[in-house]
């Protein structure tokens, strides 16, 4: 253990509701639209959609789970990362990867217009039809998800990858 | 009009389960559509609230609540307490890329809905965000989707 480490960390915090408990029936239904949201969609994409949306929203629980299982599935270290900024470092992904963050901060922050008709188009450049409408359901799938964890104050560190895949 | 096909059938299924589960769950049809309608001016969906409004009308929801719904927090005798803190909790859950859900909102909800009742309205907040997040995404236009 070096220095460092030998400080003590600020107190863990407790959950506030265990929403999944107390409404089986809604988190039944959430794993069911999961499941259908991530058909068809590559996983490696699929996980640096859920880090980055869930760096928006700033859900402490889904960036444990989703930057494990990324790098459980092989994903570098640097691309998770370099998320938070990926708008300046899309030389670390492929080009259809980028047009999958354009769109996935954009179907995010709604709050603050639409989704502007160039990211849109772009995405539609780079996805399928078929493919594009699944990549806008795990967009908002990982939103649902970051909501339950952030309102909750789901308590992140405990994940281990491919748990709940 | 809407930029392409909506959803694939097994999507729309859960995302419609998901929507029904909540409101059953939270059991007051009036407050769930004031609730939904105040998301979805949140994310300027025009679809869902052309198709909530007219929900909310029917549950009985009154035009004055409607129509100050976008001040509910200077509407001074229009909302309950009840009804007031599910709407300052719908922000919150709805606008989480400004800030976390504040300490003060959560427990004000928490003091008039057990928590049965708690979780099934964020589980409706987080339903109305998704339907919203689909329908801006896909521009689809008023009318042309049944959910």
């Amino acid at each position: 253990m070096t220095t460092e480490e030998t400080v003590p960390h600020a107190p863990e915090h407790t959950p506030r509701l265990a929403w999944a408990q107390h409404a089986p029936e809604v988190y039944k239904a959430m794993l069911r639209l999961d499941t259908a949201a991530r058909r068809g969609l590559e996983p490696r994409l699929l996980e640096l959609v859920k880090i980055r949306a869930s760096q928006l929203n700033h859900c402490a629980f889904c960036l444990d789970m989703h930057s494990k299982d990324a790098l459980a599935a092989g994903e570098s270290v640097e691309r998770i990362i370099q998320l938070g900024a990926w708008e300046e470092s899309q030389h670390f992904y492929t080009e259809k990867e980028v047009a999958a963050l354009a769109l996935t901060d954009a179907v995010t922050v709604l709050t603050d217009g639409f989704v502007p008709d160039e990211v849109y188009e772009q995405a539609a450049k780079h996805f399928e039809e078929a493919e594009l409408t699944q990549l806008i359901a795990a967009i908002t799938v990982i939103n649902a998800w970051n909501r339950f964890g952030v309102t909750c104050r789901m308590v992140p560190g405990h994940y281990e990858a491919g748990k709940h895949q | 009009m809407s930029r392409t096909d909506v959803l694939d059938r097994e999507v729309a299924g859960a995302l419609s389960e998901l929507s029904a589960a909540a409101k059953r769950g939270l059991g007051d049809p009036a407050l769930a559509e004031l609730v939904v309608v105040r998301a979805s001016q949140l994310n300027h969906c025009a679809f869902c609230l052309d198709m909530h409004l007219a929900i909310a009308r029917e549950h009985g929801v009154s035009e004055r609540q409607l129509d100050l719904l976008a001040a509910w927090e200077e509407a001074e005798g229009v909302y309950d307490e009840r009804e007031r803190t599910a709407l300052a909790l719908t922000e919150a859950v709805t606008v989480l890329t400004d800030r976390q859900v504040p300490e003060g909102v959560y427990e004000k909800a928490a003091q008039h809905f057990d928590d049965r009742e708690l979780a099934h309205l964020i589980g409706l907040v987080v339903a109305i965000n998704n339907w919203n997040r689909v329908m801006v995404s896909r521009r689809v236009a008023r009318g042309e989707y049944t959910p």
